[in-house]
């Protein structure tokens, strides 16, 4: 779940962390109840300082994504669905701007964009 | 806040050719402290007086509260090293150097000794002299973590190892700073091992502290500016270091303590800037290290 957790991101790595928390509970990756890694095994298993796991889980504790129960760990609470959406929504835009700057770079127009998006969802689809 | 390690006015001389002049160094109690700096820049040996392996010729040293070298039994039973070189008795087995490693610590942990034997898959009846360097590697970080010691000061312990057993190696040492909270201070050259897991970061170039910050600091002020049309002389809210022509059109600029507001300032000047470039911490690294060495160096780079 976490491969993509890159320390060269000027994105903190207990942001990245929590944004990928975050998109797992909205598309129901990961299930309400469902216990999350311990920090210690997390922090050990991605080899970052636990103080980042630390304050992802709090972050999502905190919109109510997550629960730290004191002394039993930390799990994922029941979103509900328009919550989830929303999130996934949220997580479309983002994905999206991401994909317009990179075309503005490299010199692709929105209407050339537009139509390979259309194109490969077609073919998708089919 | 306290700290682990505290230096302060130390100045140390090896004959004519190294010197550290003057160093101030504060690793705060549980950072993890990545501590960065080309060879030769004096990293090693300001461990070696940490640890009271040296002698300053001036300056104070305290670690976790005490004098060094004045204290070092009682300091050194409290920390855990991992040098640079391992040095055992290679006619040691693997078992007898954990018996011998174990004498030394009343706070030696059997337990997580014998885990952390069969995690790093070592085999107990193997020659010091035998083992592989990876698995050298190994056994001295189990050697130190099993120690279970207030201080980890490890000075490029999975340098020159492959990807396998440094990843072993740092997921032992995480594991063991989220339980119990010690403070790390390790040097490297592998950068992005250490943008990973620290929340510190020291530089060292040639016997000097270039700079000292928490992580996020570091990585946060440090941008590289791509501007066109700007004055010869600029007085500007963040810190520049350096200004380099593209041809014609563009400027590079290398700077420090940047916000994202001060786009303003661009336009106060009939300037404007084209991009702002992220740097990750091995880019910082190598700009900080070049500003340092063609700069003056500037009353709030060095503390």
């Amino acid at each position: 779940m976490f491969d993509h957790i890159d320390p060269r991101s000027p994105t903190p790595l207990y942001a990245q962390l929590a944004s990928r928390l975050r998109l797992a509970v909205a598309a129901g990756e990961l299930r309400p109840g469902e216990a999350l890694p311990s920090v210690r095994r997390l922090a050990a298993q991605l080899r970052v300082n636990p103080a980042t796991v630390v304050q992802a889980y709090r972050d999502l504790e905190h919109e109510g994504f997550l629960e730290m129960r004191q002394g039993a760990g930390t799990f994922v609470r029941d979103v509900p669905t328009g919550r989830r959406t929303s999130e996934r929504i949220r997580q479309a835009t983002v994905l999206v701007r991401q994909l317009i700057a990179d075309a503005g770079r490299l010199g692709v127009s929105l209407d050339e964009l537009h139509s390979a998006i259309l194109e490969e969802m077609g073919a998708k689809a089919s | 806040m306290t700290h682990a390690i505290d230096i302060r006015g130390l100045h140390y001389r090896a004959g004519r050719s190294f010197e550290i002049p003057s160093l101030d160094l504060r690793v705060p109690t549980g950072a993890i402290y990545g501590f960065l700096g080309p060879n030769g820049s004096g990293k090693t040996t300001t461990i070696r007086l940490v640890l009271g392996l040296l002698r300053p010729r001036a300056g104070d040293i305290r670690v976790l509260d005490r004098p060094m070298p004045r204290q070092a039994a009682d300091v050194l039973a409290r920390v855990g090293y991992v040098p640079e070189q391992p040095h055992l008795d290679p006619t040691l087995t693997v078992r007898e150097a954990m018996r011998f490693q174990a004498a030394f610590y009343p706070t030696w942990d059997h337990a997580w000794a014998e885990e952390l034997l069969v995690a790093f898959e070592l085999d107990e009846r193997r020659l010091f002299g035998k083992l592989s360097k990876g698995q050298k590697g190994k056994l001295m970080m189990l050697l130190a973590l099993a120690q279970r010691p207030e201080l980890l000061v490890l000075d490029e312990p999975t340098d020159g190892l492959d990807p396998v057993v440094r990843r072993d190696m740092l997921a032992a040492l995480i594991d063991y700073v989220s339980e119990g909270g010690a403070t790390v201070f390790i040097s490297s050259h592998l950068v992005h091992e250490l943008e990973r897991m620290c929340d510190w970061i020291g530089v060292m170039d040639q016997g000097r502290l270039v700079t000292e910050l928490p992580m996020e600091r570091f990585k946060n002020g440090i941008k590289r500016l791509v501007v066109s049309g700007a004055p010869p002389a600029v007085a500007a809210p963040f810190s520049l270091l350096s200004r380099e022509r593209n041809g014609a059109a563009t400027e590079t600029w290398l700077v420090r303590g940047w916000e994202p507001e001060m786009h303003a300032f661009f336009d106060s000047v009939g300037a404007s800037l084209q991009r702002v470039i992220d740097l990750d911490l091995e880019d910082g690294f190598v700009e900080l290290l070049r500003t340092f060495r063609t700069l003056p160096p500037r009353p709030e780079e060095v503390r």
